[in-house]
């Protein structure tokens, strides 16, 4: 046994380094400039390509890849020295510093402020150290000459942390025109660094890296989505599961009868329609004609009272863009439920009825029925147990594929979870967000298939694993 | 291929392979639900037959451009009472489902919406018109030598949904039999990498591999197929463990046939009854794809209907105009729930058959 999860470890480990370096590796060529992503269609060549070297985007793909995966400040602590994260109080978000001989935190920054040169603080170009404050906030210092010669070419350079958490850079006397992108547009900014290298601690150590799109630490905003994904596939869980077990168990033991082929024919029609469909025909029945029509017209004939007219009400989609609106509004959860509860349904129902009736047939159930045991005794003693074990192997399985089913739901209804997280930061090409999400699923996808064989382990004690 | 090692004529072979054929694929007409399901197939066919010659409208027409300018008005001013767009979307003895919000013939879109499923597969080729530059490869610049110089497109037989799924046969077999008939390094080495693949988030794989290349019916083939294939793989390498053990492959060993050969003329045609039953299911989970896909936008090319991207054009119309909505999704369902019946049918007559 200890060797089985071994083996399922190492292998978990070889998948996900597979799928990364794929993931990456598509999303190297696809040729989706992110910089117009990001600045939008009208920006120059120049401004592109000064955001592209501040992303890192201009050092090759490979090198990236390491240090997307394993970091990259034990590679630069050479030219930048002790470089640590140290955790802002206020953005509640971990930032890089340089921890200094003399015990400060310092980043860097080239004299560029107008304020700053005009009262005569330093000169247009010499380098400043932003001292770390214990409450997170920092003040200006002059660095003094902090100049290494450049063998190569010659000329003066300084390595440093720039306040966007990037190794950077500069060249005395040099510096060339950055272009900056801040809420009110594309900024100049002059005496800037020339080389940017985004610092980060790489996955293995926990650092998924910064969103390109919402420039936040995936870290912070990925768990709130997959808590939300959670909390609907879990609703869903517990509402399909019994319902599709005793469905399933109910038609296998009346094969042939009315009840069996009704059932049998709507969980095959549940099962072959698609999520969107089913999603967008739920909008139509529960959130239009329910909500709008048969809702009001039940209260007026008396059937319910006025309170029914808010109370029973369905809300059609998720307006509110929180991630947390699903605490505030609990309601919007019932759409999305039950749509994957209908796609969901079928499926399982299928599974069940058909592993059922399969062990209702065995020599051994016959034996019980005609040794003159209860009915009801063979079904729950002798057939269910038996019974249950296809379908628990097969629906475990079948959670990767809901993962895809999970995107769809989640991208009719405006759900703030992790399959519209996906799907939004992969529209968006924004590979730090995808690899950590898609190495999420990729978790998710082999450890329940390991839960699958061990609960197969549990159930069928003739099982073995070597 | 089998038929050069036989004489040409003789009156007294037994039954040709094309009656044997007929024969092992007659057993559909045992089973019931195979041929309800097989009837909501060749009506879905039909109609998409039908409408390469025929239909009630041009499926790509705007009827109503000119009166209302819909689609101007949804884009710019959504804040338009959508309870006008009644006007042009209610059914008519013109238009017997409506339109939808640009002024298509709904019924004509639905009926023509079966085409790049189920019967032809375009590939676009060069040309100087700028928005159709998405999907240029090698294959449609080789594709634009052979063509007469006025095509804008190549279109062969087959739907997309039937060309990705013979595409991960394919890939899928390959591998699969590789694996299970080899055994050992070749065996875990392809399986990891199915696994990585099966474990590889789809919709995340769709949306990149469309990033990379374009959005186009050649590339939903490749996605269909990428996905399709570790499944394939899986069942297949499972009967290649099963089938290597046989004797006539230990003759075929001794002969000292190819590997190739062996995979393939061995192997294979003894493993095809399962094989087949899978591929006819994979047919309806890759139309659900492409529908899926073209709900999510990321579809097949427009203008031509295709019934995801009907769905969710529709989308924001449905609380005045559901017919919009409603007619494309019947559609991909029934489509779907008779390719499973189909299936079943089949597979309930082969175990049957092998009882």
């Amino acid at each position: 046994m200890a060797r089985f999860l071994m083996r399922s470890v190492v292998s978990t480990l070889v998948t996900m380094l597979i799928v990364s370096a794929v993931l990456f590796t598509l999303l190297e060529v696809s040729g989706r400039d992110v910089t117009v992503q990001i600045l939008g269609v009208f920006a120059t060549p120049e401004q592109r390509e000064s955001l592209r070297k501040q992303l890192g985007l201009d050092q090759p793909a490979f090198i990236r890849y390491v240090d997307w995966l394993a970091g990259n400040d034990w590679r630069l602590r050479d030219e930048l020295g002790n470089v640590q994260t140290v955790f802002n109080e206020v953005s509640q978000e971990p930032e890089w510093y340089i921890l200094l001989d003399d015990g400060r935190y310092v980043r860097h920054e080239a004299c560029n402020r107008v304020e700053d040169i005009d009262s005569g603080f330093c000169e247009s170009g010499e380098m400043l150290y932003l001292v770390r404050n214990e409450d997170s906030s920092f003040f200006r210092e002059k660095a003094g000459d902090v100049w290494t010669e450049d063998p190569e070419t010659g000329e003066n350079i300084f390595w440093g942390v720039d306040t966007g958490n990037r190794a950077a850079k500069w060249v005395e006397g040099g510096g060339e025109t950055a272009f900056v992108s801040t809420q009110t547009g594309v900024q100049e900014l002059s005496g800037a660094a020339v080389q940017w290298v985004p610092l980060r601690k790489g996955l293995i150590r926990g650092d998924a890296g910064v969103s390109l799109k919402t420039t936040r630490p995936v870290s912070k905003t990925l768990p709130v989505r997959i808590r939300n994904t959670a909390i609907l596939a879990g609703l869903a869980f517990v509402v399909v599961m019994p319902l599709a077990l005793f469905l399933g168990i109910i038609t296998g033991i009346n094969e042939g009868k009315f009840f069996d082929r009704f059932v049998s024919v709507t969980s095959l029609a549940l099962t072959a329609t698609p999520e969107f469909v089913t999603g967008v025909l739920l909008i139509l029945i529960v959130g239009i004609y329910w909500s709008t029509d048969w809702l009001p017209s039940l209260v007026e004939a008396g059937w319910l009272g006025e309170w029914a007219l808010e109370a029973l009400k369905v809300p059609t989609t998720t307006l509110a863009d929180s991630p947390n609106a699903i605490f505030e509004k609990p309601k919007e959860l019932i759409l999305p439920v039950l749509t994957l509860t209908a796609v969901e349904l079928g499926y399982i129902v299928r599974m069940t009825r058909a592993s059922m009736v399969e062990v209702m047939a065995a020599p051994y159930i016959r034996t019980a029925i005609i040794k003159g045991m209860p009915f009801k005794r063979v079904v729950f003693r002798h057939a269910v147990r038996n019974a249950l074990l296809a379908p628990i192997t097969i629906i475990m399985l079948h959670i990767n594929y809901l993962i895809g089913g999970i995107v769809v739901v989640e991208v009719i209804f405006g759900f703030q979870g992790l399959g519209k997280f996906i799907f939004d930061h992969s529209i968006f090409g924004d590979p730090n967000a995808v690899e950590a999400a898609a190495m999420v699923t990729v978790i998710i996808a082999i450890a329940t298939r390991l839960l699958g064989d061990l609960a197969y382990t549990f159930l069928n004690p003739r099982i073995r694993y070597a | 291929m089998t038929t050069t090692t036989q004489p040409e004529s003789t009156a007294s072979r037994p039954p040709s392979r094309l009656s044997k054929i007929w024969k092992s694929s007659s057993i559909i007409f045992d089973s019931p639900i195979g041929m309800v399901g097989l009837a909501i197939v060749v009506f879905w066919v039909g109609m998409a037959v039908l409408s390469l010659f025929w239909t009630p409208h041009d499926p790509n027409e705007q009827y109503f451009r000119d009166q209302r300018r819909s689609a101007y008005i949804m884009t710019y001013l959504p804040w338009v009472d959508l309870e006008d767009y009644d006007e042009i979307t209610r059914p008519d003895p013109r238009f017997l489902l409506g339109t939808d919000k640009t002024g298509r013939d709904i019924l004509s879109r639905v009926m023509a919406g079966g085409q790049v499923v189920l019967l032809k597969t375009r590939i676009p080729l060069p040309t100087d018109d700028v928005r159709r530059q998405d999907e240029i490869s090698a294959l449609s610049r080789f594709l634009d030598r052979i063509a007469p110089e006025e095509w804008d497109e190549f279109v062969i037989p087959g739907g997309v949904a039937i060309w990705g799924v013979l595409g991960s046969l394919v890939v899928g077999t390959t591998f699969g039999l590789l694996a299970g008939y080899k055994g050992g390094w070749t065996e875990q080495i392809v399986m990891q990498i199915m696994d990585a693949l099966v474990a590889f988030p789809r919709i995340v794989l769709y949306i990149v591999v469309i990033a990379a290349l374009g959005q186009g019916d050649l590339v939903i083939i490749i996605a269909i197929t990428v996905t399709g294939a570790p499944g394939i793989a899986r069942l297949s390498r499972s009967l290649a463990l099963d089938i290597k053990t046989r004797d006539y492959i230990r003759a075929a060993e001794t002969r000292g046939e190819g590997l190739f050969y062996i995979m393939f003329r061995e192997i294979l045609p003894n493993a095809r009854g399962p094989l087949l039953v899978d591929a006819m299911l994979r047919v309806g989970y890759a139309i659900f794809t492409i529908g899926t896909l073209g709900f999510l936008g990321l579809g097949l090319q427009p203008p031509e209907p295709d019934w995801g991207s009907m769905v969710n054009d529709g989308r924001e119309l449905i609380f005045s105009q559901p017919n919009i909505v409603i007619w494309p999704a019947v559609a991909i369902s029934t489509l779907v729930i008779g390719l499973n019946l189909f299936a079943d049918g089949v597979r309930e007559e082969l175990s049957r058959y092998q009882k």
